[in-house]
């Protein structure tokens, strides 16, 4: 990606989560109009003015003063969302199928996307057995000694 | 009588364990999602079959490494191990990115066991007067120190104080999902069951600070850190002589840290923010925080250790504890019979004076296990393969966000800020702005809301905000954190115009 490419897309970000910081605090304002004590309401009504005024100004000074760089960059997108969605799978696998075997789902979609060189036959069999033993080891610490509830 | 105690503390089980709880409480500490609390939680029942004073040590050395493992992850993965070492990721990381994380992580324990010595040397000397700082801070004065603390996001915002701004103020919104902490009204849930008990602090943590960088990780092929050829240990006489050309820095941040230690539900977060503050204000010019200032370590690790003696003051003196372990200590203390207060150090001084000195002790072992726990974990991240290491940190990050509430929602909520975090985070919008509203939010609400009643009921808002001489100080230090940095800027521009023209 070029400069003039990925400035555009670091202003074009910007703006978005602007307005979207100033959605949230206009948001709060109407969901604190609900709360019955007046105690309730002050901190996060004076909190999301705050919040719709820094992110109004940060929204007007990105057309007035456009100096961001910034932008998703480079990188492999479908190893950013291996991970994430094996992870997503892991929590919503995990009351069906138990911690361990759900476990093994983030495990295997992070190893394949942080796998940057080529597959062999030692490879499977070092990173499998160390990422088995490391699983293990967390899980009967958590299970057994932590006494910690795992599905 | 001094004397006896001092001798009952080194006798081989009381060492054994001391060094045992070190050792434990630094493993459980550099695990994203295991707390202080939760491994001396498992550990209490255990120290009943015990001696008091024995069990109390062993209780102080798990709450003592628990601090200082913080650090690790902090420095090498970016990812607090506990809330105290937020501030630590600031310059660790950074120094850690450009292959300084051996002299980080021995800066980390040199600072930790500095600032441990002073908690403990005040908590031996000092804990009747200074118990009495905690009866002087009211809700107001919890106000101006969050506000303090917040002040902090000036520093953090690198030339963009309004996205900085808009960060920490989303962070306190966020903070106020859930049930309100003066009354009981359910606020920003939208119907949802799932956030009804909030944004957790760790799960938050462990969401926009570990999980931005598991994802940069898998994008790009090589290294996670900057490594030397030949990783040999930890450098240690680098770090003991980057220490003693930082003493002030070191006492200062220390005697922060015992202080805001003293203030019960402030904790080693409040104190490592507020330590790393102040040493941002008076940084040299040529320092430059947040990009990897060894300063900026030494701080936090200084201030956060100091609060374990400094939450002991009030525990042992008024039975008060300032934070969550201190409650669990106190829960052991009464379970063992030893009734807390001002004639505690006499009643049952036996108790008390070889417990501080175990606590002294303890801190002095976490030098040589500090520095060989950080040797190896040092190592094994720099040298453990990326395909191993994002798996591994991942399965971790899911086990531990599970296990603060033994909820699959939490888990799903770290990986929503996760993503949140990446996603805002490469536009301008810093994690570290949000996470301090997110800490600094509940203290700051609850602060401003009862002295607002107070205020109203009594007539007097105006002397209740600005009229006690401890909101002076603290409001005089947050206008002169905030205003310095502009005044100093100015006149530097100001110079280089004239320089130039």
């Amino acid at each position: 990606m070029n400069r003039s490419a990925a400035n555009s897309q670091g202003q074009m970000g910007s703006l978005i989560i602007s307005a979207m910081f100033v959605l949230a605090g206009v948001v709060t304002l109407y969901d604190t109009l609900s709360y019955t004590d007046r105690d309730s309401k002050v901190f996060p009504q004076t909190v999301a003015i705050i919040l719709i005024i820094c992110a109004s100004v940060s929204f007007i000074m990105r057309f007035i003063k456009p100096t961001d760089e910034g932008g998703f960059g480079q990188g492999i997108w479908w190893r950013r969302v291996l991970l994430i969605s094996t992870m997503v799978l892991t929590c919503i696998a995990m009351p069906y199928v138990g911690f361990l075997p759900a476990g093994v789902i983030a495990f295997a979609g992070g190893l394949i996307a942080a796998m940057h060189d080529r597959w062999s036959l030692s490879n499977i069999l070092l990173y499998w057995g160390s990422g088995g033993f490391i699983m293990v080891l967390f899980y009967t610490l958590f299970k057994f000694v932590l006494h910690v509830p795992l599905p | 009588m001094e004397l006896d105690q001092f001798l009952a503390a080194l006798t081989p089980l009381n060492l054994a364990l001391a060094l045992f709880g070190v050792l434990a409480g630094t493993i459980v500490g550099s695990i994203p999602g295991l707390t202080a609390t939760m491994a001396l939680a498992v550990l209490v029942p255990v120290t009943f079959a015990m001696e008091p004073a024995s069990a109390l040590i062993l209780l102080g050395a798990i709450y003592t490494g628990a601090i200082y493992g913080g650090a690790y992850a902090a420095i090498l993965l970016n990812t607090p191990g506990t809330p105290s070492a937020i501030a630590t990721t600031f310059d660790g990381y950074p120094m850690a990115k450009r292959g300084d994380g051996d002299l980080a992580v021995a800066l980390a324990c040199f600072a930790s066991v500095f600032g441990g010595m002073v908690g403990a040397l005040a908590l031996l000397f000092l804990a009747p007067p200074l118990s009495k700082v905690a009866l002087a801070f009211g809700p107001i004065e919890y106000f101006w120190l969050s506000v303090f603390g917040l002040s902090l996001i000036a520093a953090l915002s690198n030339g963009n104080l309004m996205k900085a701004l808009a960060g920490g103020a989303f962070g306190m919104l966020l903070s106020t999902v859930g049930v309100a902490e003066v009354s009981a009204d359910i606020r920003l849930t939208f119907g949802s069951q799932t956030l009804i008990g909030g944004f957790g602090v760790v799960v938050a943590l462990i969401g926009l600070y570990c999980i931005p960088v598991l994802i940069d990780l898998v994008a790009v092929p090589g290294r996670h850190l900057k490594v030397e050829e030949n990783v040999k240990a930890v450098r240690i006489g680098d770090a003991f002589g980057l220490a003693i050309r930082s003493k002030f820095n070191l006492v200062r941040s220390s005697v922060i840290g015992t202080l805001v230690g003293i203030l019960p539900g402030a904790g080693g977060s409040v104190a490592g923010l507020v330590a790393y503050s102040e040493a941002k204000r008076t940084a040299k010019s040529h320092q430059k925080f947040g990009e990897g200032e060894p300063d900026g370590i030494m701080a936090t690790e200084s201030a956060n250790s100091a609060t374990v003696g400094g939450g002991f003051i009030p525990t042992l003196v008024l039975g008060i504890p300032g934070t969550p372990p201190d409650a669990i200590v106190l829960g052991a203390l009464l379970v063992q019979g030893v009734r807390t207060g001002p004639a505690m150090f006499t009643q049952s001084g036996s108790i008390v004076y070889t417990f501080i000195y175990g606590l002294i002790i303890a801190t002095i072992l976490m030098l040589p296990a500090g520095l060989l726990i950080g040797r190896y974990a040092y190592k094994s991240i720099v040298t453990i393969p990326k395909a191993v290491l994002v798996p591994a940190v991942g399965f971790m990050t899911i086990i531990g966000t599970f296990s603060i509430r033994n909820s699959v929602s939490d888990v799903i909520i770290m990986l929503c800020l996760g993503v949140f975090g990446w996603v805002v985070a490469r536009f301008g919008f810093a994690a570290s702005p949000i996470v301090l509203g997110l800490i600094l939010g509940p203290i700051a609400e609850q602060g401003f809301v009862q002295g607002w009643i107070i205020g109203d009921a009594t007539n007097n808002l105006f002397g209740m905000f600005f009229g006690r001489p401890i909101s002076q100080g603290i409001l005089a230090f947050t206008l002169i954190t905030l205003i310095l940095p502009i005044y100093l800027a100015r006149k530097k521009n100001k110079a280089h115009v004239e320089l130039e023209s």
